[in-house]
């Protein structure tokens, strides 16, 4: 390690900070008001969107316990008397485990694939939550809305996950081992 | 050369072996997260307040601006139909003068009628006015934020009421914010009478727009238009505050349509019924001879 300036320091830590603070705000925004047809019900899931797509470009920044304190606030700000504490950072300690296992499929390859991907584990995301939910609750929960908030989330991918996808892009070329190297089409990590 | 080759394929396994060990320990401490949930609600009920109060600042910030976005829209909406609006409203309001004459005449009535019978009704509802700062909505949760808590008074278990009728009750409380559960939250149970039989029954949610009846008795008698009101019983709710009305009677299946509209709710009143019933019992609510104090009785 070399020895940085004091704004080489802040850089360092705002880049580190970047991605957790992105995913704090989507937590909170999950209870502003907005009023939107379709999409304020749909802001409890934006989170995992950012999450999927963070893991994705860069799971160091990202660390699994965050997720978990993250997905445990978004639990409690979420609530309802009864709902289960927890099914949201279990989610989301998932879904980036299932990135992480998959990095070869994911990136480096083109957008549709991405999107595909997040299809495939958003989906399997909203069903384990449905489903601990009902398990917990013990109440047959209606699937149909949970079905609406999960098409709208798939529609809006394609709108946010490129935005998100910038905060790479500025990354200087020294970042850890980890993200470089899979970024970079046809190269293989092992 | 073949040690070093060993102790980079050990070391190789032991990273392996810990970093699926890591995903298993976060795994394992969300579920013993629900557990916790499950096991002492007191404690989750304290971190849900404490995270309400900590999130309803930013939330109120961005409440303002999106309200005031709202109204400028729903504003630009009603120009267009500013004539027909009038001219319906001047109907509306001629209709309901000889409805308030109606009201004053059985006013008069009733309170002599009272007099006669010393009848004593509960004691009498102040109410808090809040502006909604959050929407706690998802698939699962239907309910809000609001900007007022223990210190303007609100406890657990007190209804909340728009303009039009019952939203729900106040299901946590922070120092200044609190959560609303709306009626139709799954969750949602409520006591109540079908205005025009007296009827009891319980209006229970299911997470859709429209909320379900369970009647105590036969479902006889209960039709279409038939509103429904709080019935009171538990204490906590005054009595006879609109919910919603019947659209829907079929056998054993009777939906009601509740008369709040919980898609643009700005403000809402919580009703500080003197009795909290079971929730809490007030020192100075015993019904017994004397009047209470710090209660207005009529």
């Amino acid at each position: 390690m070399r020895s940085d300036g004091l704004l080489a320091a802040l850089d360092r830590l705002g880049r580190y900070a970047l991605p957790g603070s992105v995913l704090l705000f989507f937590v909170v925004l999950t209870l502003a008001p907005l009023r939107v047809p379709y999409l304020s019900e749909t802001l409890p899931l934006l989170p995992v969107l950012v999450v999927f797509q963070f893991s994705l470009v860069t799971p160091e920044r990202l660390p699994g316990p965050l997720l978990l304190a993250m997905g445990i606030l978004l639990d409690l700000l979420l609530g309802g008397p009864g709902a289960p504490v927890g099914v949201s950072a279990l989610g989301f300690v998932m879904i980036r485990a299932a990135v992480m296992a998959n990095r070869r499929y994911l990136v480096g390859v083109p957008f549709l694939f991405q999107w595909i991907g997040f299809c495939l584990l958003s989906g399997a995301y909203v069903l384990i939550v449905w489903m601990l939910t009902a398990l917990w609750t013990w109440t047959a929960l209606e699937p149909g809305p949970a079905m609406i908030q999960y098409a709208v989330l798939i529609v809006i991918y394609p709108l946010l996950a490129p935005l998100l996808a910038r905060v790479r892009a500025r990354d200087p070329l020294n970042v850890p081992e980890l993200s470089r190297g899979t970024a970079r089409p046809g190269e293989t990590t092992s | 050369m073949a040690i070093r080759d060993d102790f980079e394929v050990a070391s190789g396994q032991v990273r392996v072996v810990l970093q699926r060990f890591a995903l298993g320990l976060l795994v394992l401490v969300a579920f013993a997260a629900m557990l916790i949930g499950k096991a002492d609600t007191v404690l989750v009920e304290n971190a849900r307040v404490l995270a309400l109060d900590l999130a309803s600042p930013a939330l109120e910030a961005i409440a303002r601006p999106v309200a005031a976005a709202n109204r400028t829209i729903a504003d630009l909406k009603e120009f267009a139909s500013l004539r027909e609006e009038n001219a319906r409203l001047r109907e509306e309001n001629s209709r309901l003068l000889s409805w308030q004459t109606a009201a004053r005449r059985l006013e008069n009535e009733n309170d002599r009628l009272r007099e006669l019978s010393q009848f004593r009704e509960g004691p009498e509802a102040s109410f808090i006015t809040a502006r909604i700062v959050g929407d706690s909505v998802s698939a699962y949760v239907r309910g809000a934020l609001l900007n007022v808590g223990r210190k303007a008074g609100v406890t657990t278990g007190q209804a909340v009421v728009t303009g039009e009728g019952l939203a729900g009750r106040v299901a946590e409380v922070g120092d200044n914010s609190a959560r609303v559960l709306f009626v139709t939250d799954v969750n949602s149970r409520l006591p109540v009478l079908v205005e025009r039989t007296r009827e009891r029954a319980i209006l229970v949610g299911d997470n859709s727009p429209q909320l379900r009846l369970n009647l105590l008795q036969g479902v006889a008698g209960v039709q279409r238009g038939d509103r429904i009101v709080t019935s009171g019983d538990g204490g906590s709710f005054p009595v006879g505050i609109p919910i919603g009305e019947v659209v829907q009677s079929s056998e054993g299946h009777i939906r009601i349509r509740p008369f709040a509209d919980f898609s643009r709710l700005e403000f809402v009143r919580v009703v500080n019924y003197g009795v909290t019933g079971l929730v809490t019992a007030p020192p100075s609510a015993t019904p017994a001879a004397g009047t209470p104090t710090g209660q207005k009785v009529r």
